[in-house]
């Protein structure tokens, strides 16, 4: 059962890491997809306004 | 199918496989150290296409695979760092040591993470693009200096586990082992396209905001 601590570190570190990144990939995707609906429609509204 | 490919991958790599005869159970270590840096390399291939075709044809999704790439690929070099270190501590005795592969890698993180920060710091976007694009092509030329390291300078890193010039994989590696590192390496894969699809995701809202906003203040 040598060694097993730097395993179990490893697997630990890297699964924590990516899983992290996941996460905050997809909450700047929502972010991101909130502040272009805003944009859009208010573009939209203003083309509107213009007409 | 990323995630199934990642849970046989962990239940082979440390439940079936079995220890090295030398190593013992930290060789285990391997099965995420390799798919790693494989991720890594393939990430930066992406980097090195998408910033020849946007310095050819100006295309910002040329640019936003580049810049998608590299922010992914520093994240596997610095998982591929952390690995071995924790993998070199029980074999080698150090957590760190300055190890042509070692430091080549290394410097490899260093310049993607300024391609990185110099994105951030130049304000006009187009430039911004190409001068990261430059860098872009330069850094990917020390991947072939990290492959070659060890065997052009006297290195504590081991040669290429599945990779060696003129050997068939399955004649440097003992079929046990093989099988997991395989499946690893396709879960990394996966994982790897799957976090790049969503990082290109993104970069394009980001590009049609800027360009939303141009239009606006226009």
């Amino acid at each position: 059962m040598e060694h097993w601590s730097f395993v179990a570190l490893a697997y630990g570190i890297v699964w924590s890491v990516l899983v992290v990144y996941l996460f905050s990939l997809k909450s700047r995707c929502k972010k991101a997809q909130i502040e272009l609906s805003a944009l859009t429609s208010a573009q939209a509204s203003n083309e509107h306004d213009q007409t | 199918m990323a995630l199934i490919s990642i849970a046989i991958g962990l239940y082979w790599g440390l439940v079936i496989a079995p220890p090295d005869a030398y190593q013992g159970e930290v060789q285990r270590i391997m099965y995420l150290h390799l798919p790693s840096i494989l991720a890594a390399y393939l990430s930066y291939f992406l980097v090195f296409i998408g910033s020849c075709m946007y310095l050819w044809k100006r295309e910002r999704r040329d640019d936003i695979l580049a810049h998608s790439a590299a922010e992914v690929g520093v994240l596997f070099t610095a998982l591929t760092i952390i690995e071995g270190s924790i993998w070199g501590r029980p074999t080698w005795g150090v957590w760190w040591t300055w190890d042509a592969r070692l430091t080549l890698t290394a410097i490899l993180l260093l310049i993607y993470t300024g391609y990185l920060m110099l994105r951030s710091l130049i304000e006009d976007e187009d430039r911004a693009a190409s001068v990261a694009a430059v860098l872009g092509v330069i850094g990917f030329l020390d991947i072939p200096l990290i492959h070659m390291s060890v065997y052009w300078w006297r290195t504590l890193h081991q040669p290429p586990s599945i990779l060696q010039p003129n050997k068939a994989p399955w004649e440097n590696i003992a079929w046990p082992l093989l099988i997991p590192l395989l499946i690893n390496i396709a879960a990394f894969l996966l994982l790897l396209f799957y976090l790049l699809s969503l990082r290109y995701r993104l970069g394009e809202m980001r590009d049609q905001i800027r360009t939303r906003r141009l239009e606006q203040s226009v």
